[in-house]
C-alpha cells in the first residue's frame, strides 16, 4: 500500500477485510454521533419544535385542525398578534394565494409569542428568512410554535412552498418592535 | 412466464450466450427503455438552463417564443421535474434492472409480457405527458393536493408506476425460477443487486400508490368532496424518499460491477456488495418523515425516529464508498500506480465509460454530506425548501445517477447495437463539463440557500426588493454560469447519443462490448454450502423482502392510522 512496493503487490483479502471492519465501525459511530448531536439541539431547544395541539384556547381549532372553509369562527378571522389575559402574546397568520395575513406582522422584542398559521386555500411555505422559523402551512391544519425575537428591526417572510402562478410574489414583513403590538 | 433456465454452467458467465435469437429481441426491448429515458432527459434537460437563468436573476419566461411554448414559470418546472426525476429514471432503470439480471441469471424471461409492460410504461406517459403540455397539471413534480391537476395526469402516473411493478415482478419471479432450478447456489452478484433493487420499489412504491389510486384520482374525478393534504404529503413521501435510492442503486450496480472492469480493477468483496444492497432494501423506505419536519401535526417522536433511520442509511453508502474506492486503488496499482494518492492519476480519465461513473462517485460523496444535513431535524428548518435543496438533488440524481446511465450508455448502446461510440473526445467532454457544470451549479444553489432565497420560485420575476438586498450577486452569477456549461454539455451529450444512435451497425457486440462484468477479489463463491457467512445471511432474499414490508409498516402504521383518523378533507384548488 505504501510507496516503494512493487507496483504489482495488489489488494488481498485480509488486509482488505480488516480495513472494512474498521470502515463499518467508524460509519456507525458517526451515524451516532449525529444522532446525539440532533437530540442534544432538541433538549436544549434550538430547534423549533411544531406543535399540532394549539386547540386548547383556540376557538375553531381542535387537535391542531381547522376547517379552512370555516376560519371567521376562529381567531384566524382577525390575523395579528394579541396580548392573552395572562400576558403571553399570541399571533394569527392566515397564508392565501398569494398573501400573508396580516401583511405585516408585528411582534414584541424580548417577550415569547406563540405563533399560529394556517393556510385558506393551498399549501404554502413560512419561512423568516435569517431565523430558524421555516413550516408548511397546510390547509386544515395549524403550524403552532414559540419564539423570542430578541432584536428590533424588520424580517422578510417568504412563502416556499409552490402555491401557484403569484408564488414568487408571496412575500410579506415581519417587524420586531419594543413596546406592546 | 417461462423462466426455464438453460444449463450451462455459472462459472462460464461471458463465454456462454442463451439462444441468440431471444438475445436479440431483449436486446431491442431494452434498446427501446434507454432510448425513450434518454429522449425524456433530452426534453426536461432543455429546460433546465432557463431555471438557472431565473436563479441567476434572468427572467427568460417572458420572451414570445418561450410564451408560446410554455404558459408559465411552473409548467416548464412540471415539466423538468417530471421528466427527468421521474420519466427518465423509471424508463432507464426498468430496461437496465431488466436486462441485467435475466443476462445474469441466463434465464429466458417472457417476451412478450415485457413488452406489454414497456408499452404501459409508454402509454403511461403520453397520457400524463398530455395534461402537462396543456398546462393542466403544474404540480410540480410533487403533485401536492390541494392543488387539483387534471385526473389525465394522476391516471397516467399511475399507469406508469404500475407498469413499472410489472417489470419488478418479472424479474423477481425469474429469480425466484432460478433459485428453483438451482438449489443450494449462490444468486450471482448483479442479479442479487438488481433483485434487491426491485424488491425495495415494491415495498417504496406502496405510498405511492395508495396515494394515486385510493385519494388523488377519486378526487380529482369529483368522486370525493375532498382531501386531507398531510396525510396525501406522507404517503408521497413514503415512496417520495425511497425513490431516490431506487434512482441510485442502478447506478451503485454499475460502480460495483462495471467500473472496476473499466479502470481494470477488480470488485472488493462481493459478500459486502450483497450486505450494502440488503440494507437498502431494508432500510431505504421506512425514513420519509425527514422530508416533513416542517409540517405540524406529525409526532416529533415519529420524526426523530425516522431521522436515526435516515442517518443509518449513510452505513451502506459509506461502504461503497470505502468499497468502491478500494477496487480503484486496486486498478490504478495494477496499472503502475504509486504512492498513497499518486496512483489516482494512474486511472483511465481520458475514457468516458470510466470518468462518467467516478465523477458521479465523486459528486455523489459531496452530495451526500449535504443529504446529512438535510436529514438532520436541527438544521432542516435553515435549508428546508430553500434553493439548497435542487443544489443537493442534482449532485445526486442529477449527477450520481444521470452521469452514471450517461457513461453507461456509452458502452451499452454498442453492446445493444453493435454500433460504435463516434468520438471518445466529444463523450470524454460531455461527461467532463456535465460534473463541473453541477459542482458550479450546486455551489451556487446551496450558497442561495444559506441566505434564504425560496426553490420552485420565479425569483427574477419578483417585484419585492427581497432578493435585491440579498447579497446573492456571487452565487447568483454562479448558478446562470452553470446553466450555460450544462447546457453546453447536454447538447455535446446527445449529439454523441444520436450520432451514436443513428450510426451503422459495425460489428457482433457481443464478441466485441461484451457486458463488462469485473473479478473480485474475495467472490461470494457458487455454492452456498461453501460460502460465508455474510452471503448465507444475505441470500434468503425472499424473508428479507417481507421484513423489509414489516418494518416500513411498522414506521409508518401509526403515523398514517392517526392522520387517517384526524382527517380534516379540504377543497381543491386550481391556482396556476
Ligand atoms: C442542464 C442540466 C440541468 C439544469 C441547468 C437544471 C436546473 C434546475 C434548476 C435551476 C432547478 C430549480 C428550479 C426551482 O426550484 O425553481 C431545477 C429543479 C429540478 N431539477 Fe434540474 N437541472 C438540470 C438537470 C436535471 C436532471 C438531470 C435532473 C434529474 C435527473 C433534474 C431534476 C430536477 C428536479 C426533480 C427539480 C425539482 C422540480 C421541483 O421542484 O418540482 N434536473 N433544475
Ligand atoms: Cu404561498
Ligand atoms: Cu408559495
Amino acid at each position: 500500500m505504501r510507496a516503494g512496493r512493487p507496483a504489482l503487490a495488489r489488494l488481498d483479502h485480509h488486509t482488505l477485510e480488516r480495513y472494512e471492519t474498521i470502515w463499518l465501525g467508524l460509519s456507525v459511530i458517526m451515524v451516532v454521533l449525529l444522532f446525539v448531536a440532533v437530540l442534544a439541539s432538541f433538549v436544549s431547544g434550538t430547534y423549533p419544535s411544531l406543535t399540532g395541539e394549539s386547540g386548547h384556547h383556540v376557538a375553531g381549532v381542535r387537535n391542531g385542525r381547522v376547517d379552512p372553509r370555516l376560519l371567521g369562527a376562529t381567531p384566524f378571522a382577525t390575523p395579528g398578534t394579541r396580548q392573552n389575559a395572562d400576558g403571553t402574546y399570541e399571533a394569527f397568520v392566515v397564508a392565501r394565494a398569494f398573501q400573508f395575513e396580516p401583511a405585516v406582522l408585528k411582534v414584541p422584542a424580548g417577550q415569547p409569542v406563540t405563533i399560529h398559521v394556517t393556510s385558506a386555500d393551498v399549501m404554502h411555505g413560512l419561512m423568516i428568512v435569517g431565523t430558524n422559523i421555516n413550516t408548511t402551512v397546510i390547509p386544515g391544519q395549524v403550524s403552532s410554535f414559540t419564539t423570542t425575537f430578541r432584536r428590533e428591526g424588520t424580517l422578510d417572510v417568504i412563502c416556499n412552498e409552490y402555491c401557484g402562478s403569484g408564488h414568487h410574489g408571496m412575500i410579506s414583513r415581519l417587524t420586531v418592535e419594543v413596546g406592546p403590538p | 412466464m417461462t423462466t426455464a433456465p438453460l444449463p450451462l454452467p455459472d462459472s462460464a458467465r461471458a463465454a456462454s450466450l442463451p439462444d441468440a435469437a431471444f438475445l436479440a429481441r431483449l436486446k431491442t426491448l431494452t434498446q427501446y427503455y434507454v432510448v425513450t429515458a434518454f429522449l425524456a432527459l433530452l426534453v426536461g434537460v432543455l429546460i433546465g438552463p432557463l431555471q438557472a437563468l431565473n436563479y441567476g436573476g434572468v427572467n427568460v419566461y417572458d420572451t414570445p417564443i418561450l410564451r408560446a411554448l410554455l404558459k408559465s414559470y411552473y409548467q416548464g418546472l412540471s415539466l423538468h421535474g417530471v421528466l427527468n426525476a421521474l420519466v427518465f429514471t423509471q424508463f432507464f432503470i426498468s430496461g437496465w434492472l431488466l436486462y441485467l439480471p435475466t443476462r445474469d441469471l441466463k434465464v429466458t424471461i417472457n417476451l412478450r409480457f415485457a413488452w406489454l409492460s414497456y408499452l404501459m410504461m409508454t402509454a403511461g406517459l403520453l397520457i400524463a405527458a398530455v395534461p402537462l403540455l396543456l398546462n393542466q397539471a403544474t404540480l410540480l413534480y410533487t403533485f401536492y393536493p390541494p392543488m387539483q391537476g387534471s385526473p389525465v395526469f394522476y391516471i397516467g402516473a399511475a399507469i406508469m408506476v404500475a407498469a413499472s411493478l410489472l417489470v419488478a415482478g418479472q424479474v423477481i419471479a425469474a429469480w425466484v425460477g432460478w433459485k428453483r432450478a438451482h438449489p443450494g447456489r449462490v444468486t450471482p452478484l448483479v442479479a442479487f443487486m438488481s433483485v434487491a433493487t426491485w424488491m425495495m420499489w415494491t415495498v417504496a412504491s406502496l405510498g405511492l400508490v395508495g396515494e394515486v389510486v385510493f385519494v388523488l384520482i377519486p378526487w380529482s374525478l369529483g368522486w370525493v368532496g375532498g382531501v386531507d393534504p398531510l396525510l396525501s404529503k406522507t404517503l408521497f413521501w413514503w415512496t417520495g424518499h425511497a425513490i431516490v435510492y431506487f434512482w441510485v442503486l442502478p447506478a451503485y450496480i454499475s460502480w460495483y460491477a462495471f467500473l472496476p472492469h473499466h479502470a481494470g480493477g477488480r470488485i472488493v468483496s462481493e459478500p459486502l456488495v450483497r450486505l450494502t444492497f440488503v440494507l437498502f432494501l431494508l432500510n431505504s423506505t421506512p425514513v420519509g418523515l425527514h422530508h416533513q419536519y416542517a409540517d405540524p401535526n406529525i409526532s416529533t417522536t415519529w420524526k426523530f425516529i425516522h431521522m436515526f433511520l435516515t442517518f443509518l442509511i449513510a452505513v451502506p453508502s459509506l461502504l461503497t464508498a470505502f468499497s468502491v474506492a478500494a477496487s480503484l486503488e486496486d486498478a490504478a496499482r495494477a496499472r503502475g500506480g504509486r504512492g498513497l494518492v499518486g496512483w489516482i492519476g494512474h486511472l483511465p480519465w481520458g475514457q468516458p465509460v470510466f470518468s462518467a461513473s467516478v465523477l458521479a462517485m465523486v459528486s455523489f460523496i459531496v452530495g451526500g454530506a449535504g443529504g446529512i444535513v438535510n436529514a438532520s431535524a436541527a438544521f432542516a428548518p435553515v435549508v428546508h425548501n430553500t434553493a439548497w435543496i435542487p443544489g443537493h438533488f442534482h449532485i445526486t440524481v442529477g449527477t450520481a445517477t444521470t452521469l452514471t446511465f450517461m457513461g453507461t450508455a456509452f458502452w451499452l448502446i454498442p453492446h445493444l447495437t453493435g454500433k460504435r461510440l463516434p468520438s471518445v473526445r466529444l463523450a470524454s467532454a460531455s461527461v467532463w463539463t456535465w460534473f463541473i457544470g453541477m459542482m458550479v451549479f450546486a455551489l451556487g444553489m446551496h450558497w442561495q440557500g444559506l441566505l434564504g432565497v425560496p426553490r420552485r420560485a420565479l425569483v427574477s420575476a419578483t417585484t419585492q426588493d427581497v432578493y435585491r438586498e440579498m447579497p446573492i450577486r456571487v452565487p447568483a452569477l454562479l448558478t446562470a454560469i452553470s446553466g450555460m456549461i450544462l447546457l453546453v454539455s447536454a447538447l455535446l451529450f446527445f449529439y454523441v447519443l444520436f450520432r451514436m444512435l443513428l450510426s451503422r451497425r459495425v460489428d457482433d457486440s457481443e464478441a466485441t462490448t461484451p457486458i463488462p462484468y469485473s473479478e473480485a477479489i474475495s467472490s461470494a463463491g457458487e455454492t452456498l454450502a461453501g460460502a460465508s457467512a455474510l452471503v448465507r445471511l444475505t441470500e434468503p432474499l425472499l424473508a428479507l423482502w417481507g421484513v423489509a414490508l414489516l418494518l416500513v409498516l411498522l414506521m409508518y402504521g401509526p403515523v398514517v392510522a392517526r392522520l387517517l383518523a384526524e382527517a380534516q378533507l379540504v377543497p381543491g384548488w386550481r391556482l396556476y
